[in-house]
């Protein structure tokens, strides 16, 4: 390299340098856990935050540690922080969700969060972030919380997937022992490995129809039924062109004898080469949905799925769908049982549970020894 | 030896000389390989164009019409013109003239081109997009964007999943808490 192309790269590098600037974090993260909250904050730590320019954009790296202390009566079994950043009203928020706590009353837990703000102009004075309490689960699956983001319903199921996650791994580890138990881990975390994933965005606003993508066509859904489903798939299809799916619709029957309140699909999509992935969730759309015992309703949204893997676009071919979720009317949750999970090689698409991908961790970094004792706490 | 322009070649490859004029351009391409090669070139460049026109987006039938017409309304002002130019102007200034009428029938036909061939367009994204990133998940719009990072985390151990709704969830073990945290970030 030349000399004076050296000098102007350091002038590059250094006109750079000289536009990022240094923000203030110190008394611009608002911490809001609630007067009467079952949990306080110890100690916070902003640490190395920073913000950098990025072409024209500015960029804050936000890195915050929270320590919180459980405050109450009863064991928290996950927390929702709700964190929003009124500089960055791009119609968007963000939670952060511990499932999988067993937290005892006095006893303290961390909390990490890692924030990038993105925005054209300057930073004006002001609170950066926002982070509200959502919610707290305890372990008898009462919560508290304002729940805006529905933490409760969220975590509760969460809670009760890990309850199913744990009974079948101490099935395991009674009926076949350590050895057993080992190798239903090794089962688990090879099944998450080899597990088909596909990059997706969701665009809120309808996309630009473009030749690019190929004619549009309705696509049926099939469905995989789960014989202890208290809802029913009757009917459904999407609008899918190239690799884009949007507008689903699914009509369902709920058969249980008991009024449902929210429903929760998942949705399967194939490759031309015939492999399965998980698209996403569908949830129903309408917050006040009430679903009387043997009356239909339909799960629908108007957005769209862009699907692709490694950078390219994969062209969808078929679309599958089966129950995940079910509130009933009286706050009580219904989640598919490791049976349910096993028809279709369903198990092979769905990633595991937060409990499951808990213990595979556990496993792989403490051991056999150390799974089984934290199995036998529960 | 002196070659007929390019407008009369063109002319000549699609027929559209009169008697006398294909008359002597056949006489002079008869002994002149350089114009015939010419000749091919514009009848290949015709035989391509129905291809093209078979798009039902593409009105280059109704643009060769217009083509067509502007040439000849060309030709047809520039004779009511010569006449009168004739003393004055010679035989440089009429070849300008045909190239600037080329050059304009090029910029004629590349306009219709850009504008009306339905070209394979990347599908834009407008309004507010919900996605993974390499280190963590992100809701974005236009310049500005909120994510939540998995710093730490390689993108291998953390498990995405998408909301229809509009939501996509980043799920991984915390190297430093050991808890497993879940990122979310939602369109409101």
């Amino acid at each position: 390299m030349s000399n004076k192309r050296q000098v102007a790269l350091l002038a590059l590098l250094g006109a750079g340098a000289a536009l990022a600037q240094d923000v203030p974090i110190e008394g611009r993260v608002n911490i809001n856990l609630g007067k009467d909250s079952p949990v306080a904050l110890v100690s916070m730590s902003t640490g190395d935050s920073h913000s950098s320019s990025r072409g024209a954009a500015l960029v804050l790296d936000l890195h915050m540690s929270l320590t919180l202390r459980n405050t109450g009566a009863g064991r928290i079994h996950g927390v929702a922080l709700r964190v929003v950043s009124q500089e960055v009203t791009v119609g968007g928020k963000g939670s952060v969700s511990i499932p999988s706590l067993n937290v005892g009353p006095g006893e303290a837990f961390p909390v990490r969060i890692d924030m990038q703000l993105m925005r054209p102009t300057q930073v004006a004075g002001g609170p950066l972030v926002d982070v509200n309490l959502d919610g707290v689960l305890f372990q008898d699956l009462s919560c508290y919380g304002p729940d805006r983001l529905n933490s409760c319903r969220t975590m509760t199921a969460w809670d009760l997937e890990a309850q199913r996650d744990r009974e079948h791994f101490k099935h395991i580890l009674a009926q076949a022992g350590p050895k057993g138990l080992q190798q239903a881990m090794i089962e688990s975390i090879s099944r998450q490995s080899a597990r088909p994933q596909l990059d997706v965005r969701v665009l809120r606003a309808p996309a630009v129809a473009s030749a690019a993508l190929g004619p549009v066509r309705t696509e049926q859904f099939a469905f995989l039924e789960f014989p202890d489903s208290p809802l029913q798939p009757v009917d459904g299809w999407a609008q899918i062109a190239g690799n884009e799916a949007r507008a689903p619709r699914i009509q369902v029957r709920n058969r249980s004898a008991q009024s449902i309140k929210y429903v929760e699909l998942g949705w399967l999509v194939r490759d031309p080469n015939g492999q399965q992935y998980l698209a996403a969730s569908l949830p129903a759309s309408d917050p006040a949905l009430y679903l009387p015992a043997g009356k239909t309703a339909r799960v629908e949204q108007e957005t769209a799925l862009r699907f692709s893997r490694g950078g390219q676009p994969v062209n969808i071919q078929g679309a599958v769908g089966f129950v995940s979720r079910v509130q009933f009317a009286d706050g009580k949750l219904w989640v598919p049982s490791r049976a349910d999970l096993d028809l279709g090689s369903l198990a092979k698409v769905l990633p595991a549970s937060a409990e499951e991908q808990r213990l595979d961790d556990l496993y792989l970094k403490r051991g056999l020894e150390a799974l089984v004792q934290e199995l036998k706490k529960y | 030896m002196k070659h007929p322009n390019q407008a009369t070649l063109a002319l000549q490859a699609g027929g559209d000389l009169g008697p006398l004029g294909r008359w002597r351009t056949q006489r002079h391409l008869a002994r002149c390989a350089e114009c015939r090669d010419e000749i091919a070139r514009f009848e290949q460049l015709r035989q391509d164009l129905p291809l093209l026109a078979e798009s039902p987006e593409v009105h280059w039938n109704r643009l060769a019409a217009e083509m067509k017409a502007n040439i000849r309304l060309g030709l047809a002002a520039g004779e009511c013109v010569r006449a009168d130019e004739r003393a004055g102007a010679g035989p440089m200034w009429s070849t300008a003239r045909v190239g600037v009428a080329l050059a304009s029938v090029a910029v004629l036909l590349a306009t219709g081109v850009v504008l009306e061939r339905p070209g394979p367009t990347a599908a834009r994204e407008t309004g507010v997009v919900v996605q993974a990133t390499a280190d963590g998940v992100q809701v974005r719009e236009g310049g500005q964007a909120l994510g939540l990072m998995h710093s730490g985390t390689s993108r291998e151990a953390v498990t995405y999943q998408v909301g229809a709704q509009g939501s996509v969830e980043a799920r991984y073990v915390d190297s430093e808490t050991g808890y497993v945290t879940v990122n979310k970030v939602d369109v409101e």
